[in-house]
């Protein structure tokens, strides 16, 4: 209950001041005796993770063009600043941004963006599922792990949540935020109702007794997530969401990502507690044509790219509290495959977006591309343990520092790309 | 032990013993009974008839457990693992799907992807800079629409939405509910995806021609029907994946091609020089032709060892150098190589190594003719398609498929985390019965770990199962399938288009999370109430036309007739406490007399807030001071607003279906 009572204080008043508090949760009525005031809210810090699914071409991305094996392995995929059509963004004289990555280059220029290079996962697992799941859990060598590192991430923050601090807008619960912590998961906010077309009163009384069922089930899953879900939803108006409208010249694309993320924007506009979100970026498992300037990779990336600027600039007011994390499973294959895409590999690249980042850098240990340097001969080889990245972020941003939790059985150092 | 009793025939029991033969491609005949111990571990037969409908059927249909036990159960089982009943119902629902008998060259030809409209809008002169751009985007898909229409051409949305509309309507009424099960099962485990463009118009036939016929045979015979199948060769790239360590091709086709193109492009270069680039380029492309191990690392990972199986990266490119060449056979009219081949003729073909066997096509001048080292066999040179196949044996006959398949399975049927025992005496019957997959599930039944009573109950239904047996628990009669199918996209599951090769995950967690239970309580409340388009029954007629008299009868009613043999009575006695209120009676009326409701979120928020005053008394004063605050106003509602029977019958239906009892099975 001390949870409840913490969150009374920081984020009752929220509520009021945002106009939607069409109900009072459960919660906050039990806590109304024991808040003898109401303090003003607290500002959280927001970490925003887009997982990649599919492991992106991170050689495409972020070309090493400089590398004279790069051209001769990828005869119809490479690309550099050098070249007249679709030429890349030269970022430091080495490594070249797919043109794709218009949109968000400027925050690289402006030095609130980062790229790290070379980044992934110690276990050597070519699967995309094993390499998502530990990367997820955040354990690169045991699957048992229950729970995923944003839920520890949460749990870690020693203060109190409302049923928003960990959202993913996601139809199913990612990985990620697996564990004790309460976690929301829903595709389209909008959806967060009791509803009944014409008859809301009806509605009105099956959620009563939903309430009441999903409480008493013997079966823990339901249980957990009737409580979470009705929680969350006497926070939510859905009207307000049905009427949002971006920063003026703010245009989201209307892709599954920018829906994500657009309404991550709206939660975080609304104050309502959220303090890591999640969302998803499909696609990215380019074993066929992949294409170059043009093609299936340059139109994912141009929807990535465009999904986070439209989000970071409608956030304008709110940037200085988030940060965005951009992951994925694994890189690919060094060399072009036989069918003008390439396969599963090892290394990939990573971008991390906010105004505490040190931006403006590519943060890399990356060798020769020559064959006897490849991993198994051919994949840019892991120098960069996604963890180091990942708790450098996570400590930065949301000022969190038990990595022996965050990351079991790991002993690595962060890599200090936060201000 | 499982197999001494296996081989133990001719138990003929007083009709509680079925024997059942066949014979497995080593023509050795297996006798294998059904022997379920469901007595021993304190199920009646009636409470084991609604767990065999439970786990084997789509959901149990009114009245279809005493039809069980008329028959035996174990016959009943039987028969189910035999899928020959009638389904005079299906044909008659399928009476005006166009597409469902078609083969798929009928299908590239009439229906036409993504890429072909394009190509097809291209020969026609209908794409221009503008229409690259996206202006008069509308007015060139119609112009293009009404072409393919002219043209005899069909949208490909309509070959989709039969596809859908058929897997709702054979789960919802086919006889042979456990084939539909198993039919869902291994298309998941072989999954393949609509958001593919490559491999959409073929997942049909995928599903009716590879899965459906071989869903209780043989494991080997599934997988090497879906290996050949054009939508598993699209879907994981290896139609395309081909080598240039070949004899055949070296020596003929491919140098000559080359400079042929060559020349080509030196003799364009002064006159058409983007020309000239492009056939560079196409040679250039056509050097790097090769390899693409999506398939191979799949085959693998996830339709037969496992990924903990201890294969290595190089064990996965020597299978994908194994299945070079295995192809799909050009079917698209005036394709490039459909000519070729059809000159060249099947038999001319066949002498130099090709295989043609119904759409599959094995290209021997693209295959990898070198040794190989699979699995630690080694494989010669000049294996050609053999090879393949001898591939895929292995694969199927490994103790790490056996186990994997039997534990899959297992999850499905018995519980998200089965027993070690039950996974290894299933894996046992595998391995001795060629992978013999009825045989399997008969072990599976026989078995004292599916009769677990602590486990009974542990399974969450997938949205479709969840949708399907609400249809078959209310006995509804479904003329818009496609609505269901929006309601599952709509909780987490949007069948056919799960992307990613694994399938859709089959545990609790992964269904069950905030907002799809949200989902799932409106859908309860949505279907019960007659708000889905096309879909309708009669909830009196469910109780012999006998009215419920009152909240209270209904629940208890409803309850046994949608959850069958299940232990109701604590969420009755919990629900009724709330479905009756005499207290209110003139408050109902003040919020009657109210012209237009307020939307639909505030009033919930209201309601629920009543409700806890009501549940807690000690949280009455605060909530009022809260109400206070936001100067709001106290308007209970209950079930008696409603007006007629019938909606509150409608409404207790709604709750059951969204309760935690009824996602459970």
């Amino acid at each position: 209950m001390t949870n409840r009572r913490a969150f009374m204080k920081s984020g009752a008043m929220a509520l009021f001041a945002t106009g939607i508090a069409g109900g009072i949760p459960s919660f906050i009525a039990k806590a109304a005796n024991s808040a003898k005031s109401n303090y003003l809210f607290k500002k959280n810090k927001t970490l925003v993770c887009i997982f990649q699914r599919g492991a992106m071409d991170g050689l495409m991305a972020v070309s090493p063009y400089a590398d004279p094996n790069l051209k001769i392995m990828r005869p119809t995929l490479y690309m550099s600043p050098a070249q007249t059509e679709g030429k890349q963004f030269d970022l430091d004289g080495r490594f070249g941004l797919h043109p794709s990555f218009e949109s968000l280059y400027p925050f690289f220029g402006d030095k609130r963006m980062a790229i790290v290079h070379g980044v992934g996962s110690p276990n050597n697992t070519r699967s995309h599922f094993d390499a998502q799941d530990y990367m997820e859990s955040g354990t690169p060598f045991s699957k048992g792990t229950p729970s995923g590192w944003l839920n520890r991430a949460v749990g870690l923050m020693g203060h109190d949540a409302t049923p928003f601090r960990a959202v993913s807008l996601t139809s199913a619960m990612p990985r990620s935020l697996y564990g004790d912590n309460e976690a929301v998961a829903i595709n389209n906010l909008q959806d967060f109702a009791i509803q009944m077309r014409g008859n809301p009163m009806t509605a009105n009384m099956a959620a009563g007794s939903f309430e009441e069922l999903y409480d008493q089930t013997s079966n823990n899953i339901l249980n957990k997530a009737g409580k979470e879900s009705f929680d969350a939803l006497k926070m939510l108006n859905v009207n307000n969401i049905k009427n949002y409208q971006p920063v003026a010249g703010v245009v989201y694309p209307s892709s599954p990502l920018g829906n994500s993320l657009k309404q991550i924007a709206v939660l975080i506009k609304m104050n309502i507690g959220v303090e890591v979100a999640f969302a998803e970026s499909g696609g990215w498992d380019t074993h066929f044509n992949q294409g170059a300037a043009n093609g299936t990779f340059a139109r994912n990336a141009k929807d990535f790219s465009d999904s986070i600027a439209a989000f970071w600039n409608d956030l304008a007011a709110y940037q200085d509290d988030v940060t965005v994390m951009t992951m994925t499973e694994f890189g690919r294959t060094a060399a072009q495959n036989g069918t003008g895409g390439t396969d599963h590999g090892r290394a990939s690249c990573l971008f991390v977006l906010g105004n505490d980042v040190q931006g403006g850098k590519v943060y890399q240990n990356i060798g020769s591309l020559a064959e006897e340097s490849l991993e198994d001969g051919r994949d840019l080889p892991v120098s960069t343990d996604f963890r180091s990245v990942f708790s450098s972020v996570a400590n930065g941003h949301l000022q969190i520092n038990n990595n022996g939790v965050l990351f079991p059985k790991w002993d690595g150092r962060g890599i200090g790309i936060m201000r | 032990m499982q197999l001494k009793r296996m081989y133990k025939s001719f138990i003929v029991g007083a009709g509680f013993t079925v024997l059942s033969s066949f014979t497995d491609s080593t023509g050795i005949v297996n006798n294998s009974a059904i022997k379920m111990p469901y007595k021993k571990y304190g199920y009646s037969e009636r409470q084991a008839a609604a767990r065999l409908l439970d786990r084997f059927t789509f959901g149990a249909k009114p009245g279809q457990i005493d039809e069980v036990l008329k028959m035996g159960i174990d016959q009943w089982m039987e028969q189910q693992l035999e899928g020959t009943l009638p389904d005079s119902d299906l044909t008659q629902r399928f009476n005006n799907y166009e597409t469902l008998a078609l083969d798929n060259e009928t299908i590239v030809n009439t229906y036409m992807n993504a890429g072909q409209v394009v190509r097809f809008a291209a020969k026609h002169g209908l794409i221009d800079r503008d229409t690259a751009k996206g202006d008069n985007k509308k007015e060139y898909q119609e112009t293009v629409r009404q072409l393919m229409l002219k043209e005899g051409f069909k949208p490909i949305v309509q070959l989709q939405s039969e596809l859908i509309n058929q897997k709702i309507i054979r789960a919802a009424y086919s006889n042979n509910q456990l084939h539909e099960l198993l039919t869902d099962f291994w298309f998941n485990h072989f999954n393949v995806s609509l958001t593919k463009p490559q491999c959409q118009q073929y997942i049909l036939t995928y599903e009716r021609d590879a899965i459906r016929p071989n869903v209780t045979g043989n494991f080997e015979t599934i997988l090497e029907a879906t290996a050949k199948h054009p939508a598993m060769l699209e879907y994981l790239d290896n139609a395309n994946s081909v080598s240039n360590n070949n004899s055949v091709a070296n020596k003929r086709g491919n140098a000559f091609v080359d400079r042929q193109m060559k020349q080509k492009a030196d003799e364009m270069m002064a006159t058409n020089p983007t020309g000239a680039e492009i056939l560079n380029k196409t040679i250039q492309a056509r050097k790097v032709q090769g390899l693409n191990e999506n398939y191979a690392r799949e085959i693998m990972e996830l339709h037969t060892m496992g990924v903990d199986a201890g294969y290595t990266q190089e064990d996965v490119t020597s299978v994908a150098r194994a299945l070079t060449g295995w192809s799909v056979r050009p079917m698209i009219k005036d394709a490039p190589g459909r000519n070729l081949y059809e000159r060249a003729g099947k038999e001319n073909l066949e002498k130099r190594g090709f295989v043609m066997e119904g759409d599959f096509l094995f290209r021997a001048d693209k295959h990898d003719d070198s040794v190989k080292m699979i699995l630690g066999k080694a494989f010669p040179e000049n294996g050609g398609y053999k090879e393949g196949k001898e591939v895929i044996h292995l694969l199927a006959t490994s103790p790490a498929t056996a186990q994997f398949i039997c534990k899959k399975l297992a999850t499905r049927f018995v519980s998200d985390t089965p027993s070690v025992s039950l996974v290894n005496h299933m894996a046992t019957t595998f391995q001795k019965t060629n992978g013999n997959i009825k045989s399997v599930l008969i072990t599976m039944v026989n078995d004292p770990a599916f009769w677990n009573q602590k486990i009974a109950r542990e399974k969450i239904k997938s949205p479709f199962e969840l949708v399907i047996s609400t249809v078959r628990a209310t006995n509804a009669d479904v003329q818009q399938p496609f609505q269901l199918y929006n309601w599952c996209n709509k909780m987490g599951q949007k069948i056919y288009f799960y992307q990613a090769p694994t399938g859709f995950p089959d545990r609790a967690a992964y269904w069950i999370n905030t907002g799809a239970l949200l989902n799932r309580m409106n859908f309860g409340l949505a279907f019960a109430s007659q708000k889905i388009p096309g879909v309708k029954f009669d909830l009196m007629a469910l109780n012999n036309n006998h009215e419920p008299e009152s909240p209270d009868q209904a629940l208890v009613v409803y309850s046994k007739i949608l959850l069958p043999e299940r232990d109701q009575a604590a969420n009755i006695q919990r629900l009724s406490a709330m479905v009756r209120d005499n207290s209110v009676a003139d408050k109902i009326n003040q919020a009657a007399e109210k012209n237009s409701p307020p939307p639909a979120n505030e009033m919930m928020n209201e309601g629920m807030m009543n409700r806890n005053e009501k549940g807690n008394k000690s949280n009455k004063e605060k909530a009022s001071k809260e109400k206070e605050v936001l100067g709001r106003k106290n308007k209970p509602i209950t079930m008696q607003y409603l007006a007629g029977n019938n909606t509150m019958v409608a409404q207790v239906t709604g709750i059951i279906i969204g309760s935690p009892e009824f996602q459970r099975k």
